[in-house]
């Protein structure tokens, strides 16, 4: 169709751009211009104190030679893998579970999704009382024997990555069962009545129906949960500070680091590019293996 | 059938606990009397007598009514702007054919990708040359444009039929009018859930008030709570109390929305 077609008498060709006036304006201050700025940032020293030298090429090298660096990208990808289960795999039995007509289901789903709408501080401040040394954690596992000893484990640089993962995982599995649950909810039950009149058990149902018909919603969550693990930072800040010993330094904990506690915004930047780049990519790859089959953008 | 229907309500309640422990644990330990152990082994969770020491304690020792209060301006401010901006933008993305348009979508689809540590640093010096560092406007306007508000308004404004638009427009409706009268009323049930998400969000909004913010005096809560647990110090009874209690608004609103949030939840990932 021609664009004159739709063109109506009381809209002038300026009427669609004024209406996207207000979110264009804040695209290109808050967007646009930082993006630039970053890459901008990315090849100057600047400690904002005094005025930006060029550093053509130093703080990409510097980065190479740089062992917090290394040491916090390895971080981001443990980050990564140790969340799969959690908010991949989890939350999509959870979401079979509560797909059950059951009186009272609701208020499940309600319990289950509360940590995702309360904040990052409030769910850290609430999981360093259940990992306290004298804590709710370290009294069941000694009780039911796991235990000889009980653990500091966000004192301890073998544990305190995955104390984060799980306290980042229990908080967000609530928002990924939804997802599954939309899904779900799509699956006519027919299918399911038919598999077990045909004698399928109930894992048989899951492998055979759920998973492969809830393959789009699987790619969706594997995205997200890339993203969302790439960008954790408020867990760390509430309760490690990326120590002890560096063990919870993650790429977006060391950005802002280098950033906001030495002003060192140019180094910062040149690692926020890269943080960028593997996001990009990641997303980019996810696409490609899924074929596209994503259902939400 | 009544056993494992048993089993069901069992499991479902052993999950439950496991994601509302951890508050309750933090209610349990605001409202312990000083002389009550926080941690023990076996833990010795009912308050005897519960206190509202802490509360009071939480909610004097910083300026706790400051911190709430401003988030509630956050919120107050932001959420409206947010669905006012979104809506406008998703008007003629839905319904008007122009020179740009897929354009204008995918620039703004694709700040979804901006990683927020990336657009820490150089968004914090934009709002600086614009000389809002440390101000309301600078914690509120860079949080007023949002990728999935647009996609979700655009696809609701998408389903309002053609020819209702069209009618309107032949009887020479002026566009501002079909917006406010035609297509707000139709996209109600989104802006509901969207004016939800946003409440829940800015709300809890931590790491963008921490870099643009120096004067505590403008912190929103959960910059607030977690200016408390870091001063040293600090009492684990108060501390717990003053984390509970600024949670409690959002816990509200969510228990009273909930169809919606959840409703409305699915409705986004199918749209």
């Amino acid at each position: 169709m021609p664009v004159a077609a739709t063109r109506m008498p009381g809209q002038r060709w300026y009427t669609p751009y004024l209406f996207a006036l207000p979110a264009l304006v804040l695209f290109g201050v808050f967007f646009a211009w930082p993006a630039v700025t970053a890459i901008q940032l990315s090849v100057l020293h600047y400690d904002v104190v005094s005025p930006p030298t060029f550093a053509g090429m130093d703080n990409f090298t510097r980065m190479l030679g740089d062992e917090r660096f290394w040491k916090s990208l390895l971080n981001s990808v443990l980050f990564l893998i140790g969340m799969f289960p959690l908010l991949v795999v989890l939350p999509l039995l959870l979401a079979v579970l509560v797909n059950q007509k059951v009186p009272g289901i609701r208020t499940f789903r309600m319990l289950y999704y509360l940590p995702v709408v309360t904040s990052m501080v409030a769910v850290g401040v609430a999981w360093e009382y259940v990992f306290h040394q004298q804590g709710v954690l370290n009294w069941m596992l000694t009780a039911f024997g796991l235990l000889d000893q009980p653990i500091q484990y966000l004192l301890d640089p073998f544990w305190a990555l995955p104390a984060l993962v799980l306290v980042e995982g229990w908080k967000s599995m609530g928002f990924y069962m939804m997802i599954y649950l939309a899904g779900l909810q799509t699956i006519p039950t027919s299918l399911y009545e038919a598999a077990k009149v045909d004698g399928a058990g109930a894992w048989v149902r899951l492998r055979r129906i759920t998973v492969p018909l809830m393959a789009p919603y699987i790619a969706v969550a594997f995205t997200m949960e890339m993203l969302d693990s790439m960008q954790a930072f408020t867990s760390i800040y509430v309760m490690t500070r990326g120590g002890p010993q560096d063990a919870t330094l993650t790429l977006g904990y060391y950005i802002w680091s280098a950033a906001f506690e030495h002003y060192e915004m140019g180094y910062a930047s040149a690692m926020g590019l890269v943080l960028w780049v593997l996001m990009i990519g990641m997303a980019v790859l996810n696409h490609r293996v899924n074929k596209g089959q994503a259902v939400v953008a | 059938m009544i056993l494992r229907r048993a089993g069901t309500y069992i499991l479902l309640t052993a999950i439950a606990l496991a994601f509302v422990g951890p508050f309750l644990i933090l209610l349990s330990a605001g409202l312990k009397p000083s002389h009550q152990a926080v941690f023990s082994f076996p833990p010795d969770v009912i308050p005897r007598p519960p206190v509202l020491d802490w509360v009071i304690e939480a909610w004097t020792s910083i300026p706790f009514p400051q911190y709430m209060w401003n988030s509630v301006i956050y919120v107050a401010i932001t959420v409206p702007a947010y669905l006012i901006v979104s809506a406008l933008c998703a008007y003629p993305l839905a319904q008007m054919r122009f020179r740009g348009r897929n354009l204008i979508f995918f620039a703004i689809l694709s700040t979804m990708f901006l990683p927020s540590e990336v657009m820490l640093i150089p968004r914090f010096m934009v709002v600086s040359q614009l000389s809002m560092a440390d101000t309301f406007a600078g914690v509120i306007l860079p949080g007023i444009l949002s990728a999935f508000g647009i996609f979700l308004l655009r696809q609701t404004f998408a389903g309002v039929p053609r020819e209702i638009v069209d009618a309107a427009r032949t009887d020479g409706c002026h566009e501002l009018r079909i917006f406010w009268h035609v297509m707000l009323p139709a996209a109600r049930p989104t802006l509901a859930i969207l004016a939800i998400f946003g409440f829940i969000s800015v709300w809890n909004s931590f790491l963008w008030p921490l870099v643009v913010l120096k004067d505590s005096a403008k912190y929103p809560i959960a910059l607030g709570v977690a200016y408390l647990a870091g001063i040293t110090g600090t009492d684990v009874r108060s501390l717990a109390a003053g984390t509970i209690l600024s949670i409690v608004p959002v816990v509200v609103v969510f228990m009273l929305m909930q169809r919606h949030v959840l409703e409305g939840m699915r409705g986004a990932v199918k749209g």
